[in-house]
């Protein structure tokens, strides 16, 4: 009887404590949506009392936040494509090849994901004023290649070590050659592992903010910093209607691919088992 | 004409040999199993064949052709995995047209072709299925039309029925012996289950430590098993281990196992220190059925039943000699009474019924 209670205890605290996170997790975001259609002009209490867009306005009225948001969205691109390209071909190796030092390889090449970006960004602010780059683009470029990369080499090697080795083998006995057993059989098994970590790798790109930081010059910023900027000196809600864009993008780019490969594919571990 | 031979093939993996001087021929449009436990080195040598594997030493002939540093895919080999490895992101029509593809068939080849293989496994109308969407027993008959449509010289099954529960896999046994003579193919099936291999090899090929230890037809196996190993491996058996006595004619002597326990065996043609000498459980008889063909050459031992199991169209019979030995009884189920077998009772056995191995010592 006792241990039922306990049982019964057990299920409804389960219960709750993912309310809890649900809770905690969406209703911050809630708040910073609805925020960015008030319609006051100043910044006033939950909930706004009418909506408009003026906030919206405000911001692409903005040329700061304009080229915030274009300097992102083409840091963004490029860091993805390039660490995703990088990150496949990594993985590849990871995953078909021995030979010593392997490991060592694999945890540097995701050791991005533990030092702290900070540091990161200090590191390379450090190292590109070494080696005298000061421009924006690329020192933008190369810490946003350094923190997606892991991603792209995470997600495609969860994909490649999916994939059974004698499918490879399989596709031999029929007739294909190592080459063509790769493209047939390997890399479409690979590919939603592999578009995962770009999807990663641009939502990583687009959110960051402590290694942008260090890298920016005053003419490059990134658009998570230029909210941090303009939260310290002028604080309104136009921070809340960037928050909602960049938002949209990573869930815009999400339903492309929900549409192109199938989000359940994608998200859900992207490898196929039969 | 042999279309696969193997010629003291020996494969180490650094300071492990896996296989050991293997010798052994496929005549065209045979069935030859490679039955032995798990890593007997079996799999090593139909991967040997496949080209997975490069001999360390010895040559493997395909076609009479000397397959030295040939890859995979420049043999004609098929191969039905264990796990049939089918394509999963393929169509069942894609993953049969898959090597007509690589082997450059032409388009209308390759549809009359994957169509002729759906239908000899009798699964036309499944073509845009998924291997996903289709269960064990059908992905197995695409992996099979997958390996033989491009027609390869020998085709290589790997535990082909191991997957499938047992009632599944005595269904597929036979159908896999219709489709594979229905194509004449010559197949090599590697196996540890020894009523697979009986039931679908023409010849079976024993091995045992990465060595070969006996081939021939199922039959002359199970009769005449040359060791201990072999005889344990493929049916069930009763052991008595004993010394050899004088001979009382031609071809029969006495065999002393123990005090008031002495049988009459066939002369073993060989020598060894010890023998050893099995009986198959099934030719024992419970009672004096053997008694009516000649008393002087039947060999009689009684026991006390320790257990009586009724499995069907089988009874199994666990008795005690005597001397202390256990011995299993397999009667046929043929409507007759559990009473009789009980407390002590009387078996007979034929002198030719006993098999004379030597002794592992």
């Amino acid at each position: 009887m006792l241990q039922r209670y306990i049982d019964h205890f057990g299920a409804w605290a389960v219960v709750g404590t993912i309310l809890l996170t649900v809770t905690f997790l969406i209703a911050p975001i809630i708040v910073s949506i609805l925020m960015s259609f008030d319609a006051r002009s100043y910044l006033g209490r939950f909930p706004p009392t009418e909506f408009s867009f003026h906030w919206y306005a405000r911001f692409f009225s903005d040329s700061y936040y304009l080229t915030g948001l274009k300097t992102s969205l083409i840091i963004a691109v490029i860091a993805a494509s390039v660490s995703t390209c990088a990150g496949v071909c990594a993985a590849i190796v990871l995953d078909r090849y021995d030979f010593p030092g392997k490991q060592a390889l694999e945890t540097i090449f995701l050791s991005p994901l533990v030092i702290p970006a900070v540091v990161i960004g200090f590191s390379l602010l450090l190292f590109f004023a070494l080696i005298g780059v000061f421009q924006g683009y690329p020192r933008l470029l190369a810490g946003h290649i350094i923190i997606t990369f892991p991603y792209a080499v995470r997600t495609t090697l969860a994909g490649l070590t999916g994939i059974r080795k004698n499918l490879t083998e399989a596709a031999m006995t029929l007739g294909a050659n190592e080459r063509q057993a790769f493209w047939d059989v390997t890399f479409p098994l690979a590919r939603t592992g592999m578009v995962a970590g770009a999807v990663f790798a641009f939502a990583f790109s687009m959110d960051d903010v402590a290694v942008s930081l260090f890298l920016t010059s005053p003419q490059t910023y990134t658009l998570p910093v230029a909210m941090v900027s303009m939260m310290r000196t002028n604080f309104d809600l136009t921070i809340a209607a960037a928050s909602v864009i960049l938002m949209l993008f990573t869930i815009g780019l999400i339903i492309i691919l929900d549409v192109i490969v199938g989000l359940e594919r994608v998200i859900g571990g992207g490898v196929y088992r039969s | 004409m042999s279309v696969v031979q193997l010629k003291s093939v020996t494969k180490r993996f650094g300071q492990f040999t896996a296989v050991s001087e293997a010798t052994f021929s496929l005549n065209k449009g045979e069935i030859l199993s490679l039955l032995g436990p798990s890593g007997c080195g079996k799999t090593t040598t139909l991967r040997m064949i496949a080209g997975f594997e490069e001999p360390s030493e010895g040559d493997v002939l395909i076609a009479d052709v000397n397959m030295h540093n040939k890859r995979p895919y420049e043999r004609n080999v098929g191969l039905l995995f264990q796990d049939y490895a089918l394509f999963p992101h393929l169509s069942v029509k894609q993953n049969v047209a898959y090597g007509l593809k690589r082997r450059n068939y032409d388009r209308s080849q390759i549809n009359n072709r994957v169509g002729e293989m759906l239908d000899l496994v009798k699964l036309d109308g499944f073509e845009q299925r998924r291997p996903s969407q289709l269960s064990g027993g059908q992905q197995q008959r695409v992996a099979l039309a997958r390996a033989l449509a491009t027609n390869p010289e020998v085709v290589l099954l790997d535990e082909p029925l191991s997957a499938l529960d047992a009632k599944l896999r005595q269904e597929l046994r036979i159908e896999l012996k219709q489709i594979l003579s229905a194509v004449g193919a010559s197949t090599i099936i590697v196996t540890h289950d020894q009523e697979e291999a009986m039931s679908l090899g023409d010849r079976l090929v024993v091995m045992s430590e990465g060595r070969i230890v006996q081939q021939g037809p199922p039959t002359e196996i199970y009769k005449n098993p040359r060791t201990k190993f072999v005889a344990e491996f493929i049916g069930r058996s009763n052991w008595l281990r004993g010394v050899l006595g004088p001979a009382v004619s031609n071809n029969l002597c006495t065999f002393e196992v123990a005090e008031g326990l002495a049988l009459l065996v066939p002369k073993p043609e060989f020598d060894a220190p010890t023998y050893e000498v099995c009986i198959r459980p099934e030719r024992i008889r419970a009672g004096n059925a053997a008694s009516t063909d000649g008393a002087a050459s039947v060999n009689r031992i009684s026991g006390t039943v320790q257990n009586v199991a009724h499995l069907g169209a089988d009874i199994h019979i666990v008795m005690e000699l005597a001397s202390g030995h256990r011995f299993t009884i397999s009667e046929q189920f043929i409507g007759q009474s559990m009473d009789q077998y009980q407390g002590l009772l009387e078996c007979t056995f034929f002198p030719s019924d006993c098999i004379v191995v030597a002794a592992d010592s």
